[in-house]
């Protein structure tokens, strides 16, 4: 079994978040970087699977500018084989399409039984990627894997979807599925890990422009939310305050 | 005396008892030797005053204990007293008519403390098999929920009684001996005890009185050599293994500051402890020197609240361990039963607050706390095998530099307000103060370090902050087993410094300061390190700054044991305080100073919960509050964290606050 799992590194949750002079993106220089963590479930799958089948190769792909080998090392400490670095310029690709033919092109090459992704990243939060490559390469696709199940050349994926419910399907290999966080406790590399990660193999692939840019997405400004605090105190009989928190719930927030 | 076959069967006894024990001894050496880190006989022997000074000063054991201690001085200093007694009795048994010193003033003197010593030994003797059977202190037993071996549980009180009821045996027998002797010759009143019991044996016949002259020389002596086999094995082995060890205990900067592991030598391939034969063979040693007196759980964090954790039970399965396996062992053979099966449960090893109590009373020099901190690194780099909260903590020092996790863009928030010069700016100063995580990120610690601030600036101290280019020094990494993140934290640290000139840092964290001062060293980054009770101190001291006394009420002191028993410092603080007292006074906790109870934040327990037991800081805070202090005193931020957490959950932070000692004294300074 020969699995591919993608790992992006994005801003951490508690980093700084400075925007850039352009106001087109974040200004990276104090940004602190870590594996998406969503991704970090997706590979923690992938390393159970091989570990439950007793062989394989897990390969984690990643793409970006050069600081993003330390989450490939990270992946490599904690089990993954092998690591393909996909070169990008310090402007990061946001349009989902581009960065879906972009991995297609090189996952294309190395036929891979199953692609994990997280199912979305926490930086552009798109949540595209899993399925478009899925489509791109002609693999059975499903989303927001809650458990997996490796059969004979097939996979069985419980899928969470809304309100509590569940679905389970079956698809066969291969398959790209994006991995929903929390279905799994993501190990902590061994030091043994570590240094063997050392030795590991990272495959830089840079691709010549042409033919994977669709730019049918573009990011045009950035900005941080503005946050403002209201408080308003209603008074009056029990009808009367009840009628303004329903008008409030409704026409306001709208949440009812 | 003897008769010509008595002394043929004595000479023959003495051979193959002597050589058993010889043998025996022999075996465990051996056993000893599959240890890592071959015990170093030169630098020991060159300890030997070390070992004599405790041996016959009986020091160590008034550390905690003192009544238990002299009854144990008694029987110490009389079985070193009955070594002449035995050589001297052999002599009178094989010379006929030998007499040691007769009629003569220093005869007489060595009769009368032999006489004395017997007493006092059988008094002694039958005290402790009293306490253990009858009495039945609970500090001798290990509770549950601690792992004991199952061999140890029926193994320790037959140990006791055995030895206990050799010992009166040996010393009744010969006390009875010399009472027959002088039945059968002369009153002698350099012996006022066996002069006194000779009077019962008046009216015998003199051939039975030779006869039990005989009989009683033959219990005391035969059964000496009779015990020999046995002695190396039983936990009173411990009078010649617990000196011994004492010799043989590695030199630390502090308690805790393991030997390093250099993670650049490819030839290692076992990180920390996980077999018996991964542990240092002085931590080997420890399990043969241990008597099972239990000082170590008396105010042990863990086991006091109840939890997996007893260092004695650590280190009295160590013995039973070495001894069940001692054939194999002896031979070289490698037992592969992991540590966490036998000599401690995994949440155990986690239970450990790493506050050195064990270490630091340990009459014979053991340190199961570092046993632990071992077990830990393997745990942690070999097996991945931890506690899910202590994951997460790695992961926000390594992303973020600080256990918190939160943005180093952020660590200089708390300077907001206050005139606080940056190293980036100003290069060289001639103190670096280092605010900590907890100085930089917590809320209560903020102000802590805004409070030691101002009292430098008040003082006109040339100091500096690293500020966003300070990061965690890596102190609960290295308690947790981390060993690898820590050298990582050290190694980015380290760079820093050498950026910047600086005469000394000071900080108001004791696991900084333990940590740059301590740790580093071993990673050869030498520091001069002040605790900021210190540096304040100091201030006082040279009139640099004179806070005016304030304080109306009792005041009582947490020692933090990063800065008390790993540093030995616990006259700073104090002082401190005293300079703010007015009305108040300072109060001592129940157990204060090298005594001292942990507030449960130490040893990486600040960022992961065991949940068996009590909690340990309403157990601490518990204390504090019956001093009727309405202030407690802290000089840790940890400790801060954890006893106000303490006082707000056992409902009395309304009655008593916290303070640190710089806030104390920045508002003696302000008013």
């Amino acid at each position: 079994m020969k699995i591919a799992v993608l790992v992006k590194q994005v801003p951490g949750s508690e980093s700084a978040l400075p925007l850039s002079p352009n106001e087109k993106w974040i200004d990276e220089s104090s940004v602190t970087f870590v594996m998406n963590p969503p991704d970090n479930f997706a590979l923690e799958e992938a390393l159970l699977i091989k570990e439950k089948n007793g062989e394989g190769e897990v390969v984690v792909i990643s793409m970006g500018p050069s600081r993003i080998q330390k989450v490939i090392r990270e992946a490599l400490a904690k089990g993954a084989d092998r690591g393909i670095q996909i070169e990008e310029s310090d402007d990061i690709e946001k349009d989902p399409l581009t960065v879906g033919k972009k991995f297609a092109s090189v996952l294309k090459e190395e036929n891979f039984d199953l692609v994990l992704s997280g199912l979305q990243s926490d930086d552009t939060g798109m949540g595209q990627t899993g399925v478009l490559i899925g489509e791109l390469l002609g693999m059975s696709t499903a989303t927001l894997a809650i458990k997996t199940e490796v059969k004979e050349n097939k996979i069985k994926v419980k899928r969470e979807l809304e309100s509590g419910w569940f679905q389970w399907v079956e698809l066969p290999l291969p398959a790209s599925i994006s991995i929903q966080s929390g279905l799994n406790i993501p190990r902590y590399p061994s030091l043994k890990g570590i240094m063997g990660a050392k030795k590991k193999e990272i495959k830089e692939i840079l691709l010549s422009a042409q033919n994977q840019l669709s730019n049918l997405q573009s990011m045009d400004k950035v900005s941080i939310p503005q946050t403002s605090k209201q408080t308003e105190v209603i008074e009056g009989d029990t009808e009367a305050i009840v009628a303004r928190i329903v008008d409030v719930l409704k026409k306001d927030i709208k949440v009812i | 005396m003897l008769s010509f076959i008595e002394k043929i069967v004595f000479v023959l006894l003495a051979l193959g008892c002597f050589g058993a024990s010889f043998v025996t001894f022999g075996r465990m050496f051996r056993a000893i030797s599959i240890g890592t880190n071959p015990l170093n006989w030169k630098d020991i022997l060159k300890n030997w005053q070390v070992g004599l000074f405790a041996f016959f000063s009986q020091k160590t054991l008034f550390k905690t204990r003192p009544v238990v201690g002299l009854i144990h001085a008694f029987v110490a200093w009389g079985f070193t007293l009955y070594l002449i007694v035995n050589i001297v009795d052999v002599l009178y048994g094989f010379i006929p008519g030998f007499s040691f010193l007769p009629n003569n003033i220093f005869g007489n003197i060595y009769r009368l403390f032999v006489d004395v010593f017997s007493l006092l030994i059988l008094f002694g003797v039958v005290y402790f098999l009293a306490r253990r059977f009858i009495l039945k202190d609970q500090r001798l037993e290990i509770n549950k929920p601690v792992m004991l071996s199952e061999l140890a549980v029926s193994g320790m009180r037959f140990d006791s009684l055995l030895v206990g009821s050799f010992i009166i045996l040996h010393v009744g027998s010969r006390f009875l001996s010399a009472s027959f002797e002088i039945a059968h010759t002369q009153s002698d009143w350099s012996q006022p005890g066996a002069n006194m019991m000779s009077k019962l044996w008046i009216g015998l016949q003199p051939d039975s009185i030779v006869m039990m002259e005989h009989i009683t020389w033959w219990m005391a002596l035969g059964l000496i050599l009779l015990f020999l086999p046995y002695f190396p094995m039983s936990k009173h082995a411990h009078l010649f293994m617990g000196p011994l060890n004492i010799m043989a205990k590695e030199k630390r900067r502090s308690m805790a500051a393991i030997e390093k592991i250099d993670f650049e030598d490819d030839s290692i391939e076992q990180f920390g402890s996980s077999r018996l034969h991964h542990l240092p063979q002085t931590q080997l040693l420890d399990g043969y020197a241990c008597i099972q007196c239990s000082r170590c759980q008396d105010a042990c964090p863990a086991y006091v609240t109840g939890k997996e954790l007893s260092p004695s039970a650590l280190e009295i399965n160590k013995r039973y361990f070495l001894n069940e396996n001692l054939t194999d062992l002896a031979d070289g053979k490698e037992i592969d039963i992991p540590l966490t099966d036998w000599m401690l449960t995994e949440e155990a090893a986690w239970s450990c607050t790493t506050c050195g109590y064990c270490v630091e009373v340990c009459p014979v020099g053991n340190e199961p706390m570092v046993d632990i901190l071992r077990a830990r690194q393997d745990l942690v780099m070999m097996e991945s095998k931890f506690p899910k909260d202590a994951m997460e903590t790695f992961e926000k020092m390594e992303n973020y530099g600080n256990p918190w996790g939160l943005s180093p863009q952020d660590r200089e928030n708390w300077m907001e307000g206050r005139d606080v010069p940056l190293m980036r700016e100003k290069k060289e100063a001639e103190v670096l103060y280092w605010a900590g995580c907890s100085g930089a990120y917590d809320s209560r610690g903020r102000e802590i370090s805004q409070a030691v601030v101002d009292v430098m600036n008040k003082a006109g101290v040339d100091f500096a902050s690293l500020g966003n280019e300070e990061t965690c020094t890596g102190d609960s990494a290295r308690r947790i087993g981390n060993e690898y993140l820590f050298q990582t934290m050290a190694e980015q640290n380290k760079e820093t410094f050498d950026q910047y000139k600086f005469k000394k840092i000071v900080t108001q964290c004791p696991h900084c300061f333990t940590t740059l001062k301590n740790d580093y060293a071993e990673l050869g980054v030498e520091l001069e390190v002040v605790h900021h009770s210190q540096f304040i101190d100091e201030l006082i001291e040279t009139k640099k700054i004179e806070p005016k006394p304030w304080m109306d009420e009792d005041v009582t002191f947490h020692d933090p044991c990063y800065l008390g028993r790993h540093n030995n410092e616990y006259d700073a603080p104090r002082n401190v305080i005293q300079s703010i007292l007015r009305d108040g006074e300072l109060k001592e906790m129940e157990q204060s100073k090298s005594e001292s109870f942990c507030c449960g934040a130490g040893g990486g327990n600040m960022w992961y919960e065991v949940k068996t037991g009590d909690r340990i800081n309403q157990t601490r805070v518990k204390q504090a509050v019956e001093t009727k202090a309405k202030t407690v005193a802290a000089a840790c931020n940890f400790c801060n964290i954890m006893l106000e957490d303490g006082l707000k959950t056992t409902g009395n932070d309304e009655e008593v606050n916290i303070m640190d000692i710089a806030e104390m004294v920045s508002k003696g300074l302000n008013n």
